[in-house]
């Protein structure tokens, strides 16, 4: 409720909306999906196209289908993909760019254990 | 912590209205009530010249030593400011909300508003708003705009464009999520904004904290003049924090609305793998992007210029030491020079109006207006895909930029429909497009309204 009052208490003026701020807002829209278009147009017709050109080039020189060189070249599957993801992960979490430093030995909490036992050691010394 | 935060947003906002309509609004009243009655502010003259200082000797050195002390000039506004301040630093802290940007506003807006004397208008060279003190040095690359450009730089060094050149259809999305700018921008004029003020406010829609604080501080300053010749707001603080408070809460925003737009059976759509980007491709597309957009929209050169830019070097693969440096070193010092001037540049007596509360009110509103746009745009472009091709509409929220939290929003519902349904990868596509849409659409209110 405080919220509406503290709303209401700003000059409301539907007047401003005026033919001026219709014009911004269509012109802005427009521009904004324009120039996202245009570049979606490029990168999905003109670059592909541009880039594979050579490729279907040389495809048809060798007498190969233009169409698979230009597939097996730029698609690659999700198989694919998961084990580049995986190959990059594990290779990043084994590299060991930083030591800690700490050389400390770390003292366990169990005291005894055969393995540091002076009496087991002498009655198995063979 | 996911829970808490519409609490934490409410809080603020409620912290905003109380103290605005108890203490602010009628201590403004009081004053303009002595200035009606013809009573001014003491200013006692006596209190700052040095010569008396010599000869009123010990009592009066301390009463002037009184006058200039943060205890004698400080207002109540200062007091609930700092307490935001306090609230914010505390968020950083404790919840790591947004901490590389929390902090600094938070302890910016600590010393923002450190009450000091300026009895009479006395120019003591202290705060930000007084000419030749240093943080008004540095303020001066909020008000002219020159540290948003360079945080797109590091952006530009950062982003990785890949997903977008695979599937530049999902671009369509990130314009889509722009309607949510202009929607506010006419919300904004409705409330009696002047329009560059409306045009300022409309970008918290873009959820691009840069892009916001360029276009306020070029079209709402406090120092432009409007068509009928007073002074244009200075809303530059309020903008900023409300940009940077939603971009933290999109977790929380957009969710219910991606909910409410979508059915079961378009949340379990599955898209096709991105196919594999060349590096030629990755080199051609700053530089493909930059000619084409800013062809059409020459006024987004500061902002889309340095994010393409920073590509260029990032993908160039020659470039690797500047790319480095504007990722990492440049991007680090703007960041801190941005976030604790716009937190020192809400000063109480700025900052503590009801058109700041106004504002965040029509920054939530802009968020769920660009995100249900967004989705809804992408269910559109189903209408006309064919069955293995159809888009995830949840991919669609992505499009408001405020990389990378809401593709990661996109994540997270698509995998509460589908466990195995991984969005990410698709939701970057709109996310990264929402960053040049955005930078597009404020180009756009610059040329009109600057």
């Amino acid at each position: 409720m405080m919220l509406m009052r503290l709303f209401t208490m700003g000059a409301i003026n539907p007047d401003a909306v005026d033919s001026f701020a219709g014009i911004v807002v269509l012109v802005g829209i427009s521009i904004v999906f324009l120039s996202l278009l245009v570049i979606y147009l490029f990168f999905r017709y003109g670059l592909t196209f541009i880039l594979n050109f050579r490729l279907r080039h040389q495809a048809r020189k060798k007498g190969l289908d233009p169409v698979e060189v230009e597939t097996s070249q730029t698609s690659l599957s999700g198989e694919v993909n998961a084990a580049i993801a995986m190959a990059l992960f594990m290779y990043q979490n084994e590299l060991h760019d930083e030591e800690s430093g700490v050389i400390t030995i770390k003292r366990v909490s169990k005291t005894y254990s055969p393995w540091s036992s002076k009496l087991y050691n002498m009655q198995n010394r063979r | 912590m996911k829970n808490r935060r519409p609490w934490v947003m409410l809080g603020l906002l409620v912290i905003l209205s109380l103290a605005w309509t108890a203490f602010v609004k009628p201590e403004k009243e009081r004053e303009k009530a002595l200035r009606e009655a013809g009573i001014e502010t003491v200013v006692d003259q006596a209190q700052y010249q040095p010569g008396d200082q010599e000869t009123e000797g010990f009592a009066s050195g301390l009463k002037q030593f009184w006058a200039f002390t943060g205890f004698r000039n400080a207002k109540t506004g200062n007091i609930i400011m700092m307490f935001i301040g306090l609230f914010f630093i505390f968020l950083a802290i404790k919840y790591e909300y947004e901490p590389l940007l929390l902090v600094p506003i938070g302890t910016g807006i600590l010393i923002g508003n450190i009450p000091f004397f300026q009895d009479g208008g006395v120019n003591l060279q202290i705060g930000i708003y007084q000419t030749g003190s240093v943080l008004n040095y540095l303020y001066f690359g909020v008000l002219k705009g020159i540290y948003p450009p360079l945080i797109f730089l590091g952006i530009g060094a950062m982003t990785d464009f890949s997903s977008l050149i695979s599937n530049p259809r999902l671009m369509l999305l990130g314009a889509a999520a722009q309607v949510g700018i202009f929607a506010t921008f006419i919300g904004a004029l409705f409330l009696g904004f002047a329009p560059p003020e409306a045009g300022a406010i409309g970008i918290i829609g873009g959820a691009d904290g840069p892009t916001a604080i360029f276009i306020s501080s070029r079209l709402a300053n406090g120092v432009n003049l409007l068509s009928d010749g007073t002074t244009v707001k200075n809303l530059i603080g309020p903008i900023a924090i409300a940009a940077y408070s939603y971009m933290a809460l999109v977790p929380v925003i957009q969710p219910p609305v991606m909910r409410l737009l979508t059915n079961k059976k378009e949340r379990l759509i599955r898209m096709k793998p991105p196919r594999a980007v060349t590096k030629t491709e990755k080199i051609v597309f700053p530089i493909v992007g930059l000619i084409l957009t800013l062809f059409i929209a020459p006024s987004a050169l500061p902002l889309l210029g340095m994010l393409f830019f920073g590509n260029i070097l990032k993908e160039s693969g020659v470039t690797k030491r500047l790319a480095e440096t504007a990722r990492t070193s440049i991007i680090d010092i703007v960041t801190i020079l941005i976030g604790l001037t716009v937190g020192a540049s809400t000063q109480a007596d700025v900052f503590l109006t009801k058109e700041s509360i106004m504002i965040f009110g029509l920054g939530a509103l802009s968020f769920i207006i660009a995100t249900a746009c967004g989705v809804l745009f992408a269910k559109f472009m189903n209408l006309f895909l064919s069955e293995g091709d159809k888009i995830n509409p949840l991919i669609g929220n992505a499009g408001v930029s405020a990389v990378p939290d809401s593709a990661r929003v996109s994540e997270v519902e698509g995998l509460k429909a589908d466990p195995t349904n991984h969005l990410l990868m698709h939701a970057m596509t709109p996310n990264v497009s929402g960053v040049i849409g955005s930078a597009i659409a404020a180009g756009i209110l610059l040329g009109f309204l600057g």
